[in-house]
């Protein structure tokens, strides 16, 4: 009865996304451990879960004693009392140890670095995203040893199912009572794609093998590389670059220089340093290049397009890509490819009929000569887009733009820059970019403009205006905006 | 199309000296046909499915031992099945899952027990409580304790399960009274092993018919005036030999020290926890042999009073460790203690919380309450609880914001999700409406991004919910119901009633062809096949022949039409109920059809389109409006390309199975035109080349710079 001298069960906790295939790896687990010999007892909490939500797989075992009574194993796991935990997805092994199940003093840790999103994090209208190297650093410090490596990769070389690379893992690791062996054999007598699977198997093994214990997988954002433009300071000067390389394919060199001519401007202004200016350079090159009908079908005719889709697409030799666009003008988009002496008048005439809402929807078959060639003469309109009315609607926009930075920045830069990353709000096509032009349109009216007309000093000025973009990102019906600024207006009120 | 369950239909064979190695649900299946069981129902819900699943397909085991498989259309059904054991001697058992089965149960169930049965009856309860349920948080032992049901609620492992299987039918013959046994979520699915015995075929069964009816006798019938003596021979007669039958076949069980001054009296469920809890405490051991005097009651009622009175004559004090509330154990225990005038006291609820589920977190703490009240050292758990919280709060700092949840949702491609796309739709363009949700995967579109729905009342039961919603609403209330929730209830408690009182509303019935939150089961109107049980009863005519007129049938995936649709019903001059029947075969289901058809089909050779959507990474600009009307697993983000831009773009990972959703929305909705379907023509035939070489020869007329490569490297 001392629990010290008597033996203890193996116990192993699976964090996955139901329907992932947590249940088969449970499965081959607790097969491997009785054809071992083992007792072994497993149970899962799948119901509604099954379709992709957060669960866990819960694996005892011990060796069998013919001399003494059945063991009573544990269903639940016991926080502190878990000896190995294998994750499907990051932020689940975090959620763990947010409950505790990894400890310092006992837990081997398995994780798949790589990241399955949740709903939260991918409909947030800004960058959603939890930090990973957050919870890598949490995972490292929570658990005994932790090996993390992106299975989720390994698993795609290997053409095999993320279970078999993390039953892979979970031998390469050597933490059972079992031999990398007996779990090979549970996936040969389970009988199922026996080849993928043992090829998975090994990408998990050799994975954790190279994965020295602690140490995380870098998951590095993918970029171009760039190349600087000398006449700028160093964050400036390659994102201008960029700028410059974008306008001339967008529109013409020339049109890249008016981009470069606003820069220089900007660099003589009292206050600007050179992390304004690169926000700038980088906001104003996005918002010179806005998405019209035209750039869309220019950007829909890049050569690398099919080779990129053919890839993704996992196509082999000898099938045949086709790539359909869904694309649906709206009625402002179509008008505003007309000069504005008639655009203008059909504009007033559509809003005031309500058909704006009308559209045309095109299902464009880039692959094929009849849909190239739609998309060939949109994108040959470059030469016209100064003369529409989108041109020309744009162009106000950002002159009124750079009007107010140009003013805010020479009384407050760290607010000019506030304001100048305030232009993202305005992206997006049809009623996504109309509403965030109406939201950049309410906050440059409620708070800059009036700021600019007062001589009082306006200190808070930056962050009103962090607070009203961070508002404008947070709900697309704009209630957490209007909310935001109200209290603003209450607030200065009350301090006048 | 339904789970194939070949390997666990190989274990229901398994006859003396072999062993069983297998799940606890397909234990209890087993064990019914070790029993002799003639007869078997149910309708399926988590955690007991399987139950029913594998003897659906175990036509050849069914037959040769003459059992009836009935797959009932609710759980009233199924409860009513057993009043073939009322008046003939053979054994029955049904399934389904608890507290909502029972609830729908309730009254032949009262009826069954009232009458009382001759052969054994079992019904087989799912106890959907705790960690990874989907239903209201109530005690099955409610029902058991108003019915006079016998209650079982088993030590979680298998062979304890098969023996008491087994002791249930004998329990419920010899007591003329149904049983209930009890598995929780961890017990369904926990895999363990037995030895197993032959299976034994019933007297009575489909096989071996009896040739006369029963006798009539009206004590069978539960009417009056009968069911006054009925009423009294329950608790006089039946329950004084139920008593007696399980202290003679000892199936509560006494463990540890006979003499103990302290004890346990715990649910035979809960007991792998407490003695984890006491074996931390350095009380017991992996073996289960406690220090602690424990009670294990695996029949939870009736209790005998003589085994409680028995169990802590000589003890200080007992604690009861009951899960849920109300604490009808503790009451029980605490009336009889008094009864005897036994000064023993009583913890239970005042050591342990009055609701919620007990884990080893909650039931270490209050073991530690109780057994440091009488002198026990509780060090090892106090000390455990204290590290424990010192480490979450750590990791908690360490997090700084709590971490997103991750509730389920609806499969990538499911046929479902497009009409909450459309009801999104429709909300922003004109306002939203009162819409009554129901049971099923569609209840996922009250969860992000839809997050529709004003209430969830039951199984089937939306449209009756709306009633009178629509008299206090000046737009009409939209009830959202699945073909299953439809046979279930639907059609009765919300078609019928509402044709009769011309209540006017609108209903989309979610028409997947199989019940398919519970693991894809057939239903009447699923499509008829050789595999499964479907009937094709058509949903339409049904509701055609309540006599309504305004019915309108699309097919989910095209939103546009739905939105139109829903537009329609919502501003129809028609008075009555509006039915869309929103048509779209469960994902899950048709992927396994025909992911290894399709497989097989490129390997021979033949031509296959492949669908998938792809999102241009240069011409999205990241504002997802897409994800937060699509909420598609396989729609995602990823970080932009574009060194200019900072925030992540949408962007469709290999999961996509082609469904279309995407370019829908994106049309619906006027979203952005970075969406593309790609078409992937696998073993082109020879017009397929040809057109394509003319299409890209007269492309590089018109300035293509060179024609995209055919295919990809290697």
């Amino acid at each position: 009865m001392n629990p010290v001298a008597l033996p203890q069960p193996t116990r192993l906790l699976i964090a996955a996304l139901g329907g992932e295939g947590g249940g088969v790896l449970a499965g081959w687990i607790t097969e491997a451990a009785v054809a071992s010999g083992l007792v072994a007892s497993r149970t899962s909490i799948p119901g509604v879960a099954q379709r992709t939500g957060a669960t866990t797989y819960y694996i005892e075992m011990i060796a069998t004693d013919p001399t003494r009574p059945r063991p009573v194993l544990a269903l639940n796991p016991a926080p502190g009392q878990v000896d190995v935990l294998i994750a499907s997805e990051l932020l689940e092994a975090t959620r763990l140890a947010s409950t505790g199940m990894i400890t310092a003093d006992r837990t081997t840790l398995i994780a798949n670095t790589a990241r399955v999103f949740t709903m939260d994090e991918k409909m947030a209208m800004a960058d959603g995203r939890v930090n990973s190297a957050r919870l890598i650093e949490v995972l490292e410090k929570a658990a005994k040893t932790a090996l993390l490596a992106d299975l989720g990769t390994a698993a795609t070389e290997a053409k095999s199912p993320l279970s078999a690379v993390m039953l892979g893992a979970l031998a390469g690791a050597n933490v059972l009572p079992l031999t990398a062996d007996a779990l090979r054999d549970a996936i040969r007598r389970e009988g199922k794609s026996i080849d993928a699977n043992l090829k998975g198997f090994d990408a998990g093994f050799a994975a954790v093998a190279a994965t020295p214990p602690t140490s995380a997988a870098n998951p590095l954002p993918i970029s171009r590389p760039v190349s600087a433009l000398a006449e700028f300071q160093a964050r400036t000067s390659v994102l201008a670059a960029e700028g410059v390389k974008r306008l001339t394919d967008y529109q013409s060199a020339a049109y890249a220089e008016t981009y470069l001519a606003h820069l220089r401007r900007f660099a003589k202004v009292p206050g600007v340093d050179d992390a304004l200016l690169a926000d700038l350079a980088r906001h104003l090159a996005i918002r010179m290049s806005v998405e019209d009908v035209i750039r869309v079908a220019q950007l829909k005719l890049r050569d690398a397009r099919v080779a990129r889709v053919t890839a993704e697409a996992r196509a082999r030799p000898g099938d045949i890509v086709d790539i359909t666009e869904f694309m649906k003008p709206g009625s402002e988009e179509i008008l505003g490819l007309l000069p504005p002496i008639l655009g203008q008048p059909l504009m007033r005439l559509v809003h005031k009929r309500g058909w704006s809402k009308k559209a045309m929807p095109l299902n464009v078959t880039t692959t094929r000569l009849s849909g190239f060639l739609r998309l060939k003469f949109l994108a040959g309109l470059k030469g016209w887009r100064p003369r529409t009315l989108k041109y020309k609607a744009e162009q106000a926009w950002l002159s009124r733009w750079l009007h107010l930075v140009e003013e805010v920045a020479k009384r407050n830069p760290a607010a000019a820059r506030e304001l100048i990353i305030s232009a993202k709000l305005v992206r997006g096509y049809g009623d996504t970019y109309a509403r965030g032009l109406a939201n950049w349109d309410l906050i440059a009216t409620s708070l800059v403009e009036p700021a600019l007309n007062t001589s009082v000093a306006t200190p808070d000025l930056a962050d009103q205006i962090l607070q009203a973009r961070l508002a404008a990102e947070q709900d697309p019906e704009g209630t957490a905006l209007q909310a935001t600024l109200e209290s603003i207006a209450q607030w200065s009120a009350a301090r006048t | 199309m339904e789970v194939s369950f070949r390997k666990e239909i190989a274990n229901l064979k398994l006859g003396d000296g072999q062993t069983f190695h297998g799940e606890g649900i397909l234990a209890v299946t087993k064990a019914l046909l070790q029993s002799g069981v003639g007869y078997v129902g149910g309708y399926q819900g988590a955690p007991v499915s399987h139950l029913l699943d594998v003897l659906l397909q175990s036509e050849d085991i069914l037959s040769e031992l003459g059992v009836h498989l009935q797959t009932c259309t609710n759980e009233a059904a199924a409860a009513a099945l057993l009043a073939a054991s009322i008046n003939y001697p053979v054994r029955g058992a049904v399934t389904w899952k608890s507290i909502v089965g029972t609830n729908v149960a309730a009254d032949a169930l009262s009826n069954l027990a009232s009458a009382g049965v001759i052969g054994g009856a079992l019904i087989v309860v799912g106890e959907d409580y705790g960690e990874g349920a989907s239903v209201i948080q109530e005690r099955t032992h409610a029902f058991a304790l108003k019915s006079s049901v016998w209650l079982l609620d088993l030590r979680p492992d298998l062979p304890t399960i098969v023996r008491m299987v087994e002791k249930s039918f004998e329990l419920s013959e010899v007591s003329n009274t149904p049983v209930m046994l009890e598995l929780r979520i961890r017990a369904c699915h926990v895999y363990g092993s037995f030895d197993a015995k032959t299976n034994v075929a019933s007297k009575v069964s489909s096989n071996a018919r009896l040739a006369d009816p029963a006798v009539f006798n009206y004590a069978k019938l539960s009417h009056p005036p009968v069911t006054f003596n009925q009423e009294i021979d329950k608790v006089v007669r039946r329950r004084p030999i139920a008593e007696q039958f399980i202290l003679d076949h000892q199936l509560n069980e006494l463990l540890g020290p006979a003499n103990g001054d302290v004890g346990v009296i715990v649910q035979g469920g809960l007991f792998n926890v407490l003695n984890g809890r006491l074996a931390q405490a350095g009380l017991s051991d992996i073996y289960g042999d406690t220090a602690v005097s424990t009670l294990v009651l695996n029949v939870t009622h009736p209790l005998s009073s003589k085994q409680i009175t028995d169990f802590c004559a000589a003890k200080r004090a007992v604690l009861v460790v009951e899960e849920g509330a109300p604490d009808f154990l503790e009451q029980a225990i605490g009336q009889i203690l008094r009864k005897a005038d036994l000064q023993t006291k009583l913890h239970g609820k005042d050591c342990l919380p009055m609701a919620g589920e007990y884990t080893p977190l909650v039931v270490a703490d209050g073991l530690a309450k109780f057994l440091g009240t009488y002198g026990r050292d509780v060090s090892a758990l106090t000390s455990w609880l204290a590290a424990h919280k010192a480490r979450t709060s750590a990791v908690a700092t360490a997090l700084e914001t709590p971490l997103p949840a991750r509730p389920p949702t609806f499969c990538t491609g499911c046929p479902e999700r497009p009409v909450f796309s459309a009801m999104k739709i429709l909300k922003q363009e004109t306002s939203g409406v009162h819409v009554a949700a129901d049971i099923g995967c569609h209840a996922f579109g009250t969860f992000a991004p839809f997050s529709q729905g004003n209430s969830i009342l039951g199984y089937g039961m939306s449209l009756a919910s709306a009633a009178a919603v629509s008299s206090v609403q000046q737009k009409r209330p939209v009830s959202i119901m699945g073909d299953g929730g439809f046979w279930h209830n639907g059609l009765l408690s919300g078609v019928a009633s509402a044709a009769f009182n011309k209540d006017d509303g609108v209903l989309i019935v979610m028409n997947n062809g199989y019940s398919s939150a519970t693991g894809t089961q057939d239903l009447p109107s699923s499509r008829p096949n050789d595999e499964g049980r479907g009937k094709g009863i058509e949903i339409e005519r049904s509701l055609r022949a309540l006599g309504l007129t305004w019915v309108r049938r699309v097919r989910t995936y095209g939103v546009k039409n739905v939105k139109r649709t829903l537009d329609a019903a919502l501003k129809s001059k028609d008075k009555g109920l509006k039915v869309i029947i929103a048509d779209g075969e469960c994902q899950l289901a048709r992927q396994r059809r025909v992911r290894p058809a399709t497989a097989q089909a490129i390997a021979s050779g033949q031509r296959v389109v492949r669908q998938r959507f792809w999102i241009d990474p240069e011409v999205c600009t990241g504002d997802r409006s897409c994800i937060r009307l699509s909420g598609c697993p396989s729609l995602t983000v990823k970080p932009s390309e574009d060194p200019l831009r900072t925030d992540p773009i949408a962007h469709v990972n290999n999961d996509c199975v082609g469904c279309g959703l995407c370019g829908e929305i994106a049309h619906a909705a006027q979203l952005c035109p970075s969406f593309a379907r790609i078409d992937v023509i696998q073993n082109p035939g020879r017009f397929d080349r040809f057109k394509r070489a003319m299409s890209q020869a007269l492309m590089r007329v018109f300035g293509a710079h060179r024609a995209p490569p055919l295919a990809p490297a290697e």
